[in-house]
């Protein structure tokens, strides 16, 4: 899951300085389930943005992730009568949601959250952050633990000299990610595994910008 | 070969210290403590940018070293350069003649005074270890052939007192099959756990060198237990140093780290001393210790 956090009112208003009449779009995905920009949150924020003064022509929540262009723009041109007068938009779900409906409108749109991280979601106030999206997936070497993520370094063989009682020497309320490697590992009967020498990791399957069209075999191909 | 290899394959009983270079570059003081040092030591160890504060660097000060006859021993730690750059790195320490090189992971920015800069960890003490090989067998990380070929006398660092013990011992297993020649431990104050340790690794069959820092006061002995990974100074060593007034510290300390590396001595094969300033009573040391003859 994509973790996104409400931005500061202030520095949304800020954005909208010069805007009279807004709509609102909020993800039904990530950000409802993280309680950052579904029903109640995108109503929240139209009452507040009234409340600042601003004309609130409409607002609606994507049924399906704000970042699928199909079923944003169906949504969009379904609204068109409160879509069309608004002069700016406020989009509540991650960058990706943000530029889907920027693509799809000729009026600026902003952010009202910040996009933090793709996280485990453990319960509806805890998650934490277990994929960097790096493009070479490690775990099945790391006993599905990701020291990529995990370890504040991303080492690839081991503990560095600076954990103390388990936990990192970064933050010491943390665990060391590749503690837990090695205890995973032990409870699995894997510890073998620990000896295999990772070489360095190949940024160069980093794809970033990433694009993937995969009816475009021959761009497939070059990875 | 450099001496302090030869040394330590013809199994003698080796010492090292350890220089910090300045922020700045006056090296003035920096090279009175190495002169201090050197007919006492077997080589120095000059440090990459401790605890990730921004020094002048590793390099240039081996050189220095170097050129006064003093064998320097190279730290590098990946936290600040990526393959490309470790390994030109490597290459120049050979044209200039430094062979020994010590492969660090490196402390996280954050614990130094630039924590806004980027980390890099490109490389791993692992795979630096690897990229040493590499260039040994005269080609570099991408497989690219060298034209001339360097030496080194690569070494890892380990942590006895680490907890759990289990992960720091198998990366050590990792460093010697990735090509670490020597072991400087952290420092190590407790000879029983010390004794422990060496008897867990013996099947690795490398050669260490137990990591000793000069005791200086209660204080910093009470920070260490705190703050620094691995370490942990026994209560009964606290007081001792903390029951004698501030002239006779320097004294006491030398007698604490004496009777420390008397004790360890026979299960290792060196010392690394760490002192922080106190270079002055190395030679004292080594005499309490019985790895000199007195003067």
């Amino acid at each position: 899951m994509i973790i996104t956090e409400q931005k500061e009112l202030d520095e949304i208003l800020h954005s909208l300085e010069g805007h009279e009449r807004v709509f609102l779009v909020g993800c039904g995905i990530c950000a409802t389930t993280w309680s950052t920009g579904g029903e109640k949150e995108t109503r929240e924020m139209a009452a507040r943005l009234a409340e600042a003064g601003k004309d609130c022509t409409g607002w609606i929540v994507t049924e399906e992730a704000t970042c699928d262009v199909r079923t944003t723009r169906r949504l969009l041109r379904r609204n068109k009568e409160q879509v069309g007068p608004a002069d700016a938009l406020l989009v509540l779900a991650c960058g990706a949601g943000v530029q889907t409906v920027a693509a799809l409108v000729d009026v600026p749109v902003y952010p009202a959250l910040d996009t933090l991280f793709l996280a485990r979601l453990q319960n509806l106030s805890v998650c934490d952050e277990r994929c960097r999206l790096c493009g070479e997936c490690i775990l099945a070497d790391t006993a599905a633990i990701c020291p990529v993520t995990l370890c504040p370094k991303g080492l690839m063989n081991g503990p560095c000299g600076g954990y103390e009682d388990g936990k990192c020497e970064v933050d010491r309320e943390r665990d060391c990610a590749w503690v837990a490697i090695y205890e995973r590992m032990e409870m699995l009967g894997q510890l073998e595994q620990f000896k295999i020498i990772h070489e360095p990791k190949d940024w160069s399957k980093d794809r970033h910008p990433g694009f993937i069209n995969k009816r475009d075999k021959k761009a497939l191909g070059r990875g | 070969m450099s001496n302090f290899a030869e040394s330590i394959a013809a199994d003698k009983f080796v010492v090292t210290a350890e220089v910090g270079p300045p922020k700045g570059t006056d090296v003035a003081h920096l090279l009175e403590m190495a002169e201090l040092l050197r007919d006492h030591v077997d080589a120095i160890n000059v440090t990459d940018q401790q605890s990730s504060v921004m020094m002048l660097g590793s390099l240039a000060v081996c050189h220095l070293l170097h050129q006064r006859g003093i064998e320097p021993v190279f730290q590098v730690t990946c936290r600040d350069r990526n393959r490309i750059a470790l390994q030109s790195d490597l290459l120049s320490a050979a044209v200039l003649g430094i062979e020994n090189v010590l492969c660090l992971t490196g402390d996280y920015v954050t614990l130094g005074d630039h924590p806004q800069a980027k980390p890099v960890f490109d490389l791993d003490s692992v795979t630096l270890l690897r990229a040493v090989a590499a260039l040994q067998e005269g080609h570099d990380l991408a497989g690219k052939p060298l034209r001339g070929v360097p030496a080194f006398f690569p070494g890892a660092v380990v942590s006895p007192g680490a907890n759990p013990l289990g992960p720091q011992i198998a990366k050590m297993e990792k460093k010697v099959a990735a090509g670490a020649r020597f072991f400087q431990t952290q420092a190590v104050y407790d000879p029983a756990q010390f004794e422990a340790f060496v008897r867990r690794v013996e099947y690795l069959h490398v050669p260490i060198l137990v990591g000793i820092i000069l005791l200086k006061s209660a204080a910093m002995a009470r920070f260490m237990n705190r703050n620094v990974a691995g370490v942990n100074v026994p209560d009964g060593l606290i007081e001792e140093i903390g029951s004698v007034p501030r002239p006779d510290r320097p004294a006491k300390a030398v007698e604490i780290a004496a009777r420390l590396i008397r004790d360890v001595k026979g299960m290792c094969q060196g010392v690394h001393v760490m002192t922080l300033g106190w270079e002055r009573y190395v030679p004292q040391l080594l005499v309490e210790s019985r790895l000199a003859d007195e003067e």
